[in-house]
């Protein structure tokens, strides 16, 4: 097993060294000058040129493209430097901060919201398919799976917010004006259209998914054995079906861990929530390439990881798997 | 049976004619159906049997010939604009007069830019046409919420901006109501107050967009609304107390004073103002009538000649050859046009064509006047009858924020985001095929290679990255540029996921026994990939195709939604979306991003659906149960 492991995060290497070069290569094409963003809006005329030398070569933008590439990952590995954000004058790092939290706060309640719904659903819609239950939610798949995220959240806007008035139309609760449980309250209030959009548009490939997966193992021979051993449906589906359809599920759960981090730039701009998908669409605009580029870097590095935990997760739960 | 017996029965006409209408199914045997359903034929039948896939191609067909077809008939100028049209909502019936007006002698029609009044005799006002405003508190009321009092009160005249409307009783009371942000629609107390010492009375009134103007029975001009308006339009002191009558523009006005000369007043260094031909300032001749559309001024003058200056575009100053400048009996100016009416009831309208006002009906007679201001053309005759209109009807599925015909849009843009979809499609599916064919076949370090890079491109995020990468290229690109960039970053950023599934069933369908079959009969392991493995892959190719264009239409109008994708002015369905973003045009302007967003929702499902529809039909295990 731990062979297994270490051939898997071997073979990451490369990967992870390729989407360093390629972001490199976007960060050398990105507008505008980086030093100039960096230098203070109080300079001098006279002095200009002579901050300008110093600033470019305090950010090593005088050496080789070669060595400021290998300088950037020395920064990043060695010392967790991401660099400084030129449109907000602070570290990256701190940057990414609040809205982090912001996204991870959404991301929680959209994850457990769509996996209380979706395993339940994507099972009886495999133990009943063909069912008007099953015909039903595949109808609502295929139609979720048409819907632009962004009409999606507008039409409950302009329904929930602007006609009914029962939530506020966008933004984040004032965090220095309330309190307690009103603060509370009013993150609830500002967090339900945006979960309930994203959990809508999630929903669809996850309960095919699930579904799937359960008529996958519903099919196999072990179920047969086991209805002719007498078995009651109950037994048959939750313990031999369920638990092995739960291998590729382990996939979705993985991912749903990791899908935590990842921003959804579209539905965080209409709702103008604050989170790390709406920091992004700011970094591009601003033509902030430090910050631009440390956050794609970001959610590589955490694709990356999700990838390589649900393949070791594959491997414990699945006897079946072994290192060819 | 052998394939030549087949041809043979089928050569018969007969017997084809039989098959086609007779149903005998004694006539074919397992093996010959066996040989005459290809697997195109039985999925072909499996589709034509399956409900959702009819839904998804006449649903998709039917948009691709609407975007198509419909930007051949309904072209599109993408640079055009006309701002005074903003956000109107969808309607038709801006000429609809309603039926009361009938037998009423109508003295005056007036329009904004999609409503108009008529004037009777009666001293009542007639409105028809569609709302143009939103009602908010001191900036707007609604233009056919008519005031109590100016229904009780006998009107005798009445002038419309372009969204509020300004009219005065018998005994010269004042009222207004509409859009009044400037507070165009009021009557300032003070400029009221120096009337009332003047002891002026208003003989004629004129309505802009953000202003009004009354002239008064001694000569003196009144300018109210928006302060760049009031400052403009001062008048002279020279010419204080000597105006008998003006005409208005956008910027400029045209007044006649007492002597008979011109005078412009207004922005300076517009060809309204410079090139006032000379003989109506020197006294020459006597101007007998002046009308103006928002850059251009027509003046008669006593002996019937007309004289046109301004701005040449719209083709303004371009007066019909035709027209001998005798025998006229009327003059007026819509917003971009002039009419001229002959004594023997013939109209001539020249100016704009964008919004159908040179179409005039063929039939009219009797014509003695036209009534035109804004976008909105009436014809009367002597009896006050209204005989004909034209001009505007209205915006089928409204206007957005520049004035432009939203349903013009939809279809080109329909036309951008389906062919934007499409070749992001080809170019990644070539790029899959490619990649998964190379890797699956070759095998070894290829294969891995291949697959490290497919790895590198799963990473990094699809969505921040297209983003990252259309900003930071596409940065100083023009707009057709950008757009076939735009195609490129979808394409070039989504074909791992079809090049992993080729690659995989390229290795599936090599270990299966038919492949060992044809390599036991010494088939050549080209023709082994060419005719045996290769269409067994190309059926996924074809489902992942058609699913992956919906997908991309969807992708295409998020981008877009972002500002990210196709650039303005180029229509695409994902840009007209993009100011829904602001709250107020969610809540006050609806069509302006239902419509659009509904478009995108039809495309993607009906290709889903067909694409859904098509998996299943592939799948010989769906007949399962």
């Amino acid at each position: 097993m731990i062979k297994y492991i270490i051939k898997r995060v071997v073979i990451l290497i490369p990967v992870l060294i390729g989407i360093s070069i390629i972001l490199f290569i976007v960060s050398k094409m990105m507008p505008g000058d980086p030093v100039r963003m960096m230098l203070p809006l109080t300079i001098k005329p006279e002095n200009y040129d002579a901050a300008y030398e110093t600033m470019r070569a305090r950010l090593g933008l005088d050496k080789s493209v070669v060595e400021q590439y290998f300088r950037w990952m020395y920064n990043i590995i060695i010392e967790g430097d991401l660099g400084f954000s030129a449109l907000f004058r602070r570290p990256v790092v701190e940057c990414i901060g609040e809205p982090l939290k912001n996204t991870i706060i959404l991301n929680a309640c959209i994850n457990v919201l769509y996996l209380i719904i979706a395993l339940p659903v994507g099972i009886r819609m495999a133990v009943k398919r063909g069912s008007l239950f099953d015909n039903g939610w595949q109808v609502f798949s295929l139609a979720t799976y048409s819907v632009p995220s962004f009409f999606l959240a507008l039409s409950l806007i302009f329904i929930f917010s602007i006609t009914l008035g029962w939530l506020p139309l966008s933004g984040m609760p004032n965090a220095s004006l309330l309190g307690g449980f009103d603060l509370f309250i009013s993150w609830v209030r500002h967090l339900i259209l945006p979960v309930v959009t994203l959990t809508i548009i999630s929903l669809a490939g996850a309960i095919r998914y699930i579904r799937n997966a359960m008529i996958d193992a519903l099919s196999q021979d072990y179920i047969r054995t086991a209805r002719s051993k007498g078995l009651s449906e109950k037994v048959v589906i939750y313990s031999h079906a369920f638990r092995n359809a739960l291998i590729p599920i382990s996939t979705i759960i993985v991912g749903v861990i990791f899908s935590l981090f990842a921003g959804s730039a579209i539905t965080e701009a209409v709702f103008s929530y604050h989170g790390i998908g709406r920091l992004l669409v700011t970094a591009v605009q601003g033509r902030d390439t430090m910050l631009v580029i440390s956050m794609n870097l970001i959610f590589s590095v955490i694709n990356v990881t999700a990838v390589l935990a649900a393949d070791i997760v594959y491997g414990l739960i699945d006897p079946r798997i072994k290192l060819k | 049976m052998s394939n030549n017996d087949i041809k043979k029965t089928g050569k018969s006409f007969l017997s084809m004619f039989k098959r086609l209408f007779v149903r005998d199914k004694t006539e074919i045997n397992v093996l010959e159906e066996e040989a005459l359903r290809t697997p195109f034929k039985m999925v072909m039948s499996k589709l034509v049997r399956s409900k959702m896939a009819l839904i998804g191609f006449f649903g998709f067909i039917a948009i691709l010939l609407f975007s198509f077809v419909g930007s051949m008939i309904w072209p599109l100028d993408r640079t055009y604009t006309e701002l005074t049209n903003m956000n109107l909502r969808p309607s038709r019936n801006f000429l609809r007069m309603p039926r009361s007006l009938n037998n009423k002698n109508v003295v005056k029609v007036v329009s904004g830019v999609s409503f108009s009044v008529a004037l009777t005799d009666d001293g009542n006002l007639t409105m028809w046409g569609t709302e143009c405003n939103i009602a908010r508190e001191s900036i707007a009321d609604l233009i056919f919420d008519i005031p109590d009092a100016v229904k009780d009160a006998f009107i005798v005249d009445v002038e419309a901006g372009m969204r509020f409307i300004i009219c005065k009783d018998k005994d010269g009371k004042f009222y207004g109501w509409g859009h009044s942000g400037h507070d165009q629609a009021k009557l300032p107390t003070d400029v009221k107050r120096i009337m009332d010492v003047r002891g002026s009375n208003i003989v004629k009134m004129e309505a802009g967009t953000l202003w009004s103007a009354a002239l008064g029975h001694d000569g003196y001009l009144y300018v109210w609304g928006s302060r760049q308006a009031v400052n403009s339009f001062i008048v002279p002191g020279s010419l204080e107390g000597r105006i008998v009558d003006f005409a208005a523009g956008e910027s400029n006005m045209a007044l006649i004073l007492d002597d008979g000369t011109l005078r412009v007043i207004g922005a300076r260094g517009t060809e309204y103002f410079d090139n006032v031909p000379a003989e109506l300032t020197d006294g020459s001749v006597q101007v007998a009538e002046v009308v103006s559309t928002s850059r251009n001024v027509l003046a008669r003058d006593t002996n019937g000649h007309l004289y046109l200056w301004g701005s040449s575009i719209d083709g303004l100053l371009n007066m019909p050859e035709d027209l001998v400048p005798d025998k006229i009996i009327d003059i007026d100016a819509g917003y971009k046009n002039f009419v001229v009416v002959k004594d023997d009831g013939s109209v001539y309208i020249w100016g704009a064509d964008d919004l159908k006002q040179l179409n005039v009906p063929q039939n009219l007679k009797g014509v003695t006047r036209v009534f035109a201001d804004a976008f909105q053309f009436y014809a009367a005759n002597d009896n006050g009858e209204i005989v004909g209109a034209w001009g505007n009807k209205g915006y089928i599925w409204g206007s957005d924020q520049f004035g432009r015909d939203i349903f013009t849009r939809i279809i080109h843009g329909g036309r951008i985001s389906l062919t934007v979809g499409a070749v992001a499609v080809v170019i990644s599916v070539t790029i899959s095929i490619f990649i998964g064919l190379t890797s699956g076949f070759f095998g070894g370090w290829v294969d891995h290679g291949l697959m490290r890079l497919a790895d590198i491109f799963d990473s990094i995020p699809f969505l921040p990255l297209a983003i990252t990468l259309s900003y930071v290229i596409g940065f100083d690109m023009s707009e057709s540029a950008k757009l076939y960039f735009i195609m490129l970053i979808l394409g070039v950023l989504s074909w791992t996921g079809l090049a992993r599934l080729i690659r995989a069933q390229l290795l599936l369908e090599r270990e299966k026994d038919f492949v060992l079959a044809a390599r036991a009969l010494g088939i050549k392991q080209q023709g082994i990939m060419v005719r045996h493995i290769l269409p067994n892959v190309f059926s996924y190719v074809i489902v992942s195709v058609t699913l992956s264009y919906a997908g991309m239409i969807l992708t295409e109008a998020g981008l877009s939604f972002l500002g990210f994708g196709v650039k303005e002015p180029t229509p695409s369905w994902g840009n007209m979306l993009t100011s829904a973003e602001h709250s107020a045009v969610i809540a006050h302007y609806w069509w302006r991003w239902i419509i659009p967003a509904l478009f995108v929702v039809a495309a993607a499902l009906s290709i889903n659906m067909l694409g859904d529809a098509l998996r299943e039909a592939m799948d010989p295990k769906s007949e399962e149960r």
